[in-house]
């Protein structure tokens, strides 16, 4: 894992046949149909050239999965079971009968939607540079946002250069720190119907806010999130983030999270973060009202992370929906370096079971607290197993990061004082009427 | 014990599956348009057969996205147009024997039931390898256009040999004598070699030819000969697999593989020290699937180039396999380590991992109580010891012996 860096490529399949040529690096390829990206794949310099065939046999598994999932036409998506997996309801006259590639053209369209009715809010914290390059990445959206938000979590207040006097960007500075709580200062500064999140370690592909619009706008849904792509692939941490963890988000077809989802999960866990990731993510804003915003005690800077992932939970357990759309996309700049990754590991594990308490103690699903006791030993213990099987000391350094994280998460369990204080906003919705209200 | 083998055409309304007494469950091979999209092992303990609707709830469950998947393959090939005309190319089909006339009959009758225009010639060949009897050549001479060849000395190495230097066509496909070809065999070969004449060799799926004992049943339900139902293609390298192409197994089987002749050629052929038949009976394909790939020419494994392979009748003969596959792997993998050095650091990291693996195959079926399964991953481990140490040496200098004492 130490060779030069990688490149990533985007081929376009819809202009017609297609060839890739010999590289002597490795390369991320991503297909395209269109507007629609169709799936990746990591391929050594040995797995270069691609011609036809190749490529024809790579994307037609792909090409497949979009015209199922897509079948059911525009904001229609198939609904995610308990472990974010799709439920499988092709029956086989579809699949004998289904006209693929007219599917697939009919789904690849770009959106013809304005954007005047999303704000995006940008939160950040000592990186005017990145910061720099997203603002930059928004300007050149091909619908424009009504309103841009930079919330400005660093004390220093480093980045009101970049952001203060950018025509259509409002500035906030929230110098208490917390992503949540930056995040909290945004939705208050933000005044559209739609609100879009992303980091300041982000780059927007230029559809991004038109494909969000039309999402909501053909689904209903309350939430939308989308698909994340790495933006370079440089380093071996990078690389071993992307291509050996998964990434954000790694799926290519829609899915529908709705209540369905908690219901079916109650003993084993809902694994909302597999709706999708802090870096694209969307809500309708008349749907938030009464859930209080981002709970403070989670995110980076307090606990660690999760806080979407629990934000996505209390909208499903309130009867709400989230669409994973992934022809709305992001580029993001994954941790250069085996520090930073591990770093990100650790708050990851100690966010993850801190969200994990927060939510039992809001729905009393007794697959929250279970994961922490059982399923996330066992998967220390399968991960460090795997490791040591293939060799891989890279994995068992992160894995040590994990599990530092996992026991620092623990605490949380023995804080009565944490437990009870109000991580969100008062004025939401007491828990036992959701709750009523999603059984009535 | 055993399972009905039944073949499942997914155009055509599911029928009810009966069982007879003594079958517990089902074999089913779903085909689309005539070509193998899927094969599934259901357990029917209690003996009872399956409704109409139970059929098409599991070929919905199973087989639908396969489906729609080779027809999207089909709409991109359409649209993409046809790739340039390819010169037509001769195929030999070289079937190794040994005293199995009933079988290799079985065989023929199904190579001689193909269409053969996919190639501008197809010549079959039996290699008879150290025959005990006349049985092989009486029952080659009854049928038309196979050529007989006599090979002396013992070894399946040496019959693929033999079958090498006496073959003409471009390719040269190899048959095991205990197959049976699928009506699809040369059709999906010529179409796969038509889309990559790059490809230095071919490997294809093995079904199962029947489930009727109980050690046929495990095998199967182990996993078998089976490779899936999309097409791969294998290079040197591949993204998330550190250890190929040393673990060369994941290319296919031997008893259907096919190579460009003169890469087999230029390659040497066959290592005559590895699958010598009784004391050491395997490693030889892996090892021409490794030289192959390291030559540089990629290999490609095309599902609807299948066969139909007779597995193991006892569970005696299959702990025997599963020992044969330990013992195979790890001569192999001696000569890798003794001629591509420049490999080293996966060799000795696929032992480690190969190692860990079938110990814990062991652990698990002693944890579980099963003692079959126990016996088959304690045989494949015990076969792997034997291997690690010196087996490769011996067997080169029995090899030596069988070649000297006949020449």
């Amino acid at each position: 894992m130490t060779e030069s860096p990688w490149e990533i490529l985007h081929l376009d399949l819809a202009g017609g046949v297609a060839e890739v040529a010999r590289r002597d690096h490795g390369l991320f390829l991503v297909l395209w149909w269109g507007a629609l990206p169709l799936g990746a794949k990591a391929l050594l310099p040995a797995e270069t050239p691609l011609g036809r065939d190749q490529l024809l046999a790579l994307a037609s598994p792909w090409v497949a999965d979009q015209a199922w999932a897509r079948a059911r036409g525009p904001g229609a998506a198939p609904r995610a079971g308990f472990d974010g997996q799709p439920h499988h309801d092709l029956s086989l006259g579809d699949a004998a009968r289904l006209p693929v590639l007219e599917r697939l053209a009919q789904a690849a369209g770009r959106s013809g939607q304005g954007a005047d009715r999303l704000a995006v809010i940008v939160c950040t914290r000592g990186r005017p540079g990145m910061l720099e390059a997203c603002l930059a990445s928004l300007a050149a959206q091909d619908a424009p946002p009504v309103q841009v938000v930079v919330v400005d979590n660093d004390p220093a207040a480093s980045a009101r250069a970049v952001a203060a006097d950018r025509p259509g960007v409002t500035y906030v500075h929230e110098p208490r720190p917390g992503l949540s709580i930056a995040r909290n200062a945004g939705l208050a500064a933000a005044h559209a119907e739609f609100v879009a999140f992303t980091d300041d370690d982000v780059e927007l592909h230029p559809a991004w806010t038109g494909e969000l619009v039309r999402a909501f706008d053909t689904s209903g849904a309350d939430a939308v999130t989308g698909l994340v792509l790495p933006a370079s692939l440089a380093t071996p941490a990078q690389r071993a983030f992307e291509l050996h963890l998964g990434g954000f988000t790694s799926r290519f077809t829609p899915l529908l999270f709705d209540p369905g989802f908690l219901e079916e999960t109650r003993e084993a866990g809902p694994q909302v973060w597999r709706i999708g990731a802090g870096a694209n993510m969307a809500f309708r804003r008349a749907s938030l009202a009464g859930l209080g915003g981002f709970d403070e005690r989670l995110g980076a800077g307090a606990a660690g992370c999760s806080e979407d992932s629990e934000f996505w939970y209390r909208i499903l357990a309130a009867g709400g929906r989230c669409l994973y759309e992934p022809r709305a996309v992001v580029f993001h700049h994954h941790r250069r370096d085996w520090r930073g990754l591990r770093r990100q590991y650790r708050a990851y594990m100690q966010g993850h079971v801190a969200a994990l308490v927060a939510q039992a103690d809001r729905y009393g699903a007794p697959g929250d607290l279970r994961r922490i006791r059982r399923q996330l030993p066992v998967y220390f213990a399968r991960t460090a197993l795997g490791a040591i099987q293939t060799l891989d000391g890279w994995r068992l350094r992160l894995l040590a990061a994990e599990v530092i994280g996992w026991t620092a998460g623990l605490q949380y369990l023995f804080r009565p004082g944490w437990r009870r204080r109000p991580g969100v906003a008062p004025g939401s919705r007491p828990v036992a009427d959701i709750g009523a209200a999603q059984h009535a | 014990m055993g399972y009905r083998l039944v073949e499942l055409d997914l155009a055509k309304p599911p029928a009810a599956i009966g069982l007879e007494p003594g079958q517990s469950g089902v074999g089913l091979l779903a085909r689309w348009r005539g070509r193998p999209a899927g094969f599934a092992m259901i357990p029917r303990p209690d003996g009872r057969g399956m409704s109409a609707a139970e059929v098409s709830a599991l070929a919905e469950a199973r087989f639908a996205h396969a489906v729609l998947t080779l027809r999207a393959a089909a709409e991109l090939d359409a649209l993409w147009g046809e790739p340039g005309p390819v010169a037509p190319t001769s195929l030999t089909i070289a079937v190794c024997t040994k005293d199995r006339a009933a079988r290799l009959a079985r065989l023929l009758a199904s190579l001689a039931a193909l269409d053969r225009s996919g190639f501008c010639s197809v010549e079959v060949l039996v290699v008879d390898n150290a025959p005990s009897d006349d049985a092989t050549r009486r029952a080659v001479a009854g049928v038309a256009g196979v050529r007989y060849v006599l090979e002396p000395r013992a070894g399946l190495d040496f019959a693929r040999n033999a079958a090498l230097r006496a073959a003409t066509g471009d390719y040269l496909a190899y048959l095991d004598d205990d197959v049976v070809v699928d009506g699809g065999y040369l059709r999906a070969l010529a179409a796969a070699i038509a889309a990559r004449p790059d490809a230095g060799g071919f490997t294809g799926l093995v079904l199962p030819f029947r489930l009727d004992t109980e050690a046929q049943v495990r095998f199967e339900s182990r996993g078998g000969f089976g490779r899936g139902f999309r097409p791969t293609e294998f290079r040197q390298d591949r993204f998330g697999n550190r250890l190929h192409p040393v673990g060369a197994g994941i290319l296919g089987a031997g008893c259907n593989m096919c190579f460009d002749r003169r890469l087999l050629l230029e390659l040497g052929g066959f290592d005559e020290a590895l699958d010598t038949g009784a004391p050491l009976p395997g490693g030889g394909d892996l090892d021409i699937f490794y030289r192959v790939l390291r030559s540089g020419r990629p290999m490609v494994y095309e599902p609807g180039y299948a066969v139909f392979h007779e597995h193991r009748e006892t569970l005696e003969q299959l702990r025997r396999q599963y020992w044969t596959w330990g013992l195979g792997f790890m001569a192999y993998l001696a000569k890798c380590r003794r001629t591509d050095p420049e490999l080293a650091g996966r060799q000795r990291a696929i032992v480690w991992w190969w190692g860990l693996d079938r110990l814990a195959a062991v652990a698990r079926a002693a944890l579980r109580g099963r003692r079959t399964e126990l016996g088959f991953a304690w045989a494949e481990l015990a076969g792997g010891l034997q291997g690690m140490f010196g087996e490769y040496d011996r067997s080169r200098a029995r090899s030596r012996v069988i070649r000297e004492g006949v020449a």
